[in-house]
């Protein structure tokens, strides 16, 4: 059976991005059911229509049932008319006729969960990664998941010493990408003096500080990245938990100062989007920084990786200075949005 | 009463160095003053303050820092730990982790089965009583990985069922005559769990109600941080530590308390204060707490104590073996470095070792050597060598490098590992701390991934690549590739 209106014309006129969703996101499973209600209880005519016995002066039927008759004259198929007639999908785009909408249907369709809560920007403050290092889980945080299902393997292949690898090739297969490239970045910039065996001890020991501390207690005003596990799941696996903390304060964008651009010896300040490792190093920089400054409480060789994983603790729990940063960052970016130069369309 | 004369030539006495020079020199020079006369300094102008002098700033303060291209973060600017807070960080052992999952597997060892053999190969939890005596006696480290866990629990690898089995011939000695004084000094690699077996020891012999005396680090005693004082009436000057005693005291009365309070004392020891009516062990050791200066014949009355015939074994031990096979840090009057055995402390467990003095209700003395915190003892390196070689290879005994020095009296203490014949002949031997067998690895990072804690799949790929990367199953390393995150 066909449409009962050709309606999706004026539907569509939202760009809609097939993309796949990269993400797991907490969202609800069940989607909203097509509108399946009547606008009158009835399913005979509405009783304004046997008033008057002129046709000229009774009222227009129903658009769906004035659409079933022309189809009725014109030997075509029209829509069912038991099925009512979903007027909202009639309106939809056309802001006129939407004015004109009773007020229960105007409610609903204000209340409607795809317009932004009362006071939030019209811009977003986070990116969800691209791609990227998911092994298995579909990119986005790695929960470190262990897969139980055994692997694919190639069937047996003559000639083969050892036969074919089985696929998917591990995530660790290769020398140079073996370990899981925030905790490498992360050793690199903790490394003083070129002495990287330090920093790696440094690295275990702030994994191994944040497996031991309770679990965060997450500030609602400063949440993390969307997608997300909950608190109770980052301290058995530390690696997700510092990968969360970085990423979670690590800034859109750097203001660029250009100089003499903006005349009378003033820098123009220009945004400029970061990368994700940049973005990354950036927040790591931050969070070294603001541990340094932390009171030191041990001795000997830990307590820097200990002042460190307290400040990635207080940064998943809202409670950093770090997280001003960012927004002072962000901030100026939208203030100096106009300054940005985009390559000219032709 | 000195007389005035006496007073006035002291008081034009020149002391300074114009008194040695001529006297037309001295004429010369201008201010003339005595000696004690204070009166130029008091009267003289304040000494003008330099300019440019500013004292520099506080640590963590902020300067005006008008230099351009400075903007490298500051070195580390954080506040000093208060007084005490390092080292309570340093020494603070954990034993739990609430993180980690509850292995719902995981059993207890308990009385009845702890020295059994079908332990071997399974992870055993320990229970809460002995956990808190293996506290009380030190027996925990720093450095295991304890912290990681909901709670203390132990492979019962190979070696430990070794120890086990010794457990058992003391306690019911196979031809029925005297009890068995057994000795075994635990060598192997860096981080391949000896403390870790002498640990297990501790607790096996906690949970079959021996005695335990532990000397939770041998670096402790002789490193000269606790005072020492002569002992008299002794003919080879030996030296007490009394603080360090009172404290090891109190140490056996917390983990021995059930034994120490149910049993009176029998003897009559000489000792230099007066015990209170119908005396038990524990108040005899509280006499030695409370007093430090008596700690010492204190403990030798105790020691006198517990070798009464029938009472429990003795389990004596001692961690870092090459710290007492040479000579202290303490000084003797005559500035004369003092040897370890010269310690009474020292002494008394020397003595065991050797088996110059047994125990007569039977027992165990256990001491294991460091690789990490050992000082050169070629004594000791050359002892264990040989008794290591003997039980593998018997045909090839290294042989003593005449270029180095011997201490003769760590090499007559240990002489008994230089006698031919297998351990039970010979008291004296060494339990060689191998690496985990593969069903021991895979069984013990069973448990790690059970806890939570080790977040991949237990299969036989997994644990043989573990195995391998941990130098042939080398039970610290196999933690620290698999659990520690060390990359």
């Amino acid at each position: 059976m066909p449409p009962r209106l050709n309606l999706l014309t004026s539907t569509r006129s939202i760009p809609y991005r097939p993309k796949v969703q990269a993400q797991w996101l907490a969202r609800p499973t069940t989607r909203a059911a097509p509108w399946q209600s009547r606008a009158y209880s009835d399913s005979k005519d509405p009783p304004s229509a046997d008033r008057s016995k002129r046709i000229e002066s009774q009222p227009l039927p129903h658009i769906s049932e004035e659409a079933a008759k022309i189809a009725e004259i014109t030997g075509t198929q029209g829509p069912d008319v038991n099925k009512g007639t979903p007027v909202e999908e009639v309106v939809k785009g056309d802001k006129e006729a939407e004015k004109k909408l009773p007020k229960v249907m105007q409610d609903a369709l204000k209340s409607k969960a795809n317009s932004p809560p009362k006071g939030s920007r019209s811009y977003s403050t986070t990116t969800t990664p691209i791609g990227g290092n998911g092994g298995g889980n579909g990119g986005g945080l790695d929960m470190g998941l262990v897969g139980f299902n055994p692997p694919f393997t190639t069937p047996e292949t003559p000639g083969l010493k050892f036969g074919m690898p089985t696929l998917p090739l591990p995530k660790d297969g290769h020398v140079k990408h073996r370990y899981d490239p925030v905790v490498d970045q992360v050793t690199n910039l903790l490394m003083r003096h070129g002495k990287k065996s330090i920093a790696q001890r440094d690295m275990a020991l702030i994994l191994q500080h944040l497996r031991t501390s309770p679990i965060p207690t997450i500030n609602p005003s400063r949440p993390l990245l969307p997608g997300a596990p909950p608190p109770s799941h980052l301290p058995l696996n530390p690696i997700l938990y510092l990968t969360l903390a970085i990423d979670s304060v690590a800034p859109l964008m750097r203001i660029r100062s250009q100089k003499g651009a903006a005349g009378g010896g003033v820098a123009l300040q220009i945004p400029v989007p970061l990368g994700q490792r940049q973005r990354r190093r950036a927040a790591v920089q931050w969070i070294l920084s603001a541990a340094s400054k932390r009171r030191n409480r041990g001795s000997g060789k830990g307590s820097f990786a200990q002042r460190v994983a307290e400040e990635l603790v207080s940064v998943v729990e809202g409670r950093s200075s770090v997280w001003d940063r960012r927004n002072g960052v962000h901030k100026l970016g939208v203030s100096a949005r106009a300054n940005v130069v985009l390559p000219r369309k032709r | 009463m000195p007389s005035p004369i006496c007073l006035r030539s002291l008081s034009q006495l020149s002391l300074d160095r114009a008194a040695n020079v001529s006297i037309t020199s001295r004429t010369l020079l201008a201010p003339q003053t005595a000696c004690f006369s204070t009166s130029a300094a008091r009267y003289a102008a304040p000494p003008s303050k330099r300019k440019g002098m500013v004292a520099p700033p506080k640590r963590g303060e902020r300067t005006l820092n008008v230099k351009k291209g400075r903007k490298a973060p500051s070195a580390d600017t954080g506040k000093r730990p208060a007084p005490g807070d390092r080292k309570a960080m340093r020494k603070r052992i954990v034993l739990t982790n609430d993180n980690a999952l509850e292995v719902s597997s995981l059993k207890d060892l308990d009385k009845a089965t702890a020295l059994s053999e079908k332990n071997e190969g399974q992870v055993r939890g320990l229970p809460e009583q002995v956990v808190d005596a293996l506290r009380a006696v030190e027996a925990f480290k720093t450095t295991q990985g304890w912290s990681l866990f909901r709670r203390p629990a132990t492979l019962m690898r190979k070696e430990t069922i070794q120890l086990a089995k010794l457990l058992k011939e003391v306690e019911d000695p196979v031809d029925g005559q005297q009890k068995k004084t057994l000795r075994r000094v635990l060598s192997g690699d860096r981080m391949s769990g000896k403390s870790t077996l002498l640990l297990q020891g501790l607790a096996m012999a906690f949970l079959r109600d021996w005695v335990v005396i532990n000397l939770p680090e041998a670096q402790d005693i002789t490193n000269a941080h606790t005072d020492y004082a002569p002992l008299p009436s002794s003919q080879t000057q030996q030296y007490t530590q009394d603080t360090y005693t009172a404290t090891l005291l109190s140490q056996i009365l917390k983990a021995n308390l059930k034994f120490l309070e149910a049993t009176p004392v029998t003897t009559n020891p000489p000792l230099p204060l007066p015990l209170p009516a119908k005396p038990t062990l524990k108040h005899l050791a509280e006499l030695g707490i409370a007093n430090p200066e008596a700690s010492w014949p204190v403990f030798v009355a105790l020691w006198q104590e517990l070798t009464q015939p029938g009472h429990p074994p003795i389990m004596l031990a001692i961690d870092g073996l090459s710290h007492i096979m040479r000579n202290s840090e303490y000084l003797s009057a005559d500035v004369k470095p003092i040897h370890a055995h010269d310690l009474t402390l020292i002494r008394h467990f020397v003595d065991h070792l050797s088996g110059a003095k047994p125990l007569p209700n039977g027992g165990i003395v256990l001491a294991a050597t460091s690789q990490s915190n050992a000082p050169t003892s070629p004594a000791l390196d050359y002892c264990v060598q040989v008794a290591e070689a003997m039980q593998s290879h018997p045909d090839n005994i290294p042989h003593w490098n005449p270029y180095k020095n011997v201490d003769q009296r760590a090499m007559d203490v240990l002489k008994d590992l230089l006698v031919p014949g297998s351990g039970g002949a010979k008291g004296l031997d060494v339990i060689r701390v191998g690496g985990l067998s593969k069903q021991e690895a895979r069984s013990i990072m069973e448990y790690y991934a059970e806890s939570g804690m080790l977040r991949a799949k237990v299969d036989d790929g997994f644990v043989s690549e573990k195995w391998s990367l941990a130098g042939m199953g080398n039970i610290g390393e196999l933690e620290r590739v698999s659990v520690r995150l060390r990359i």
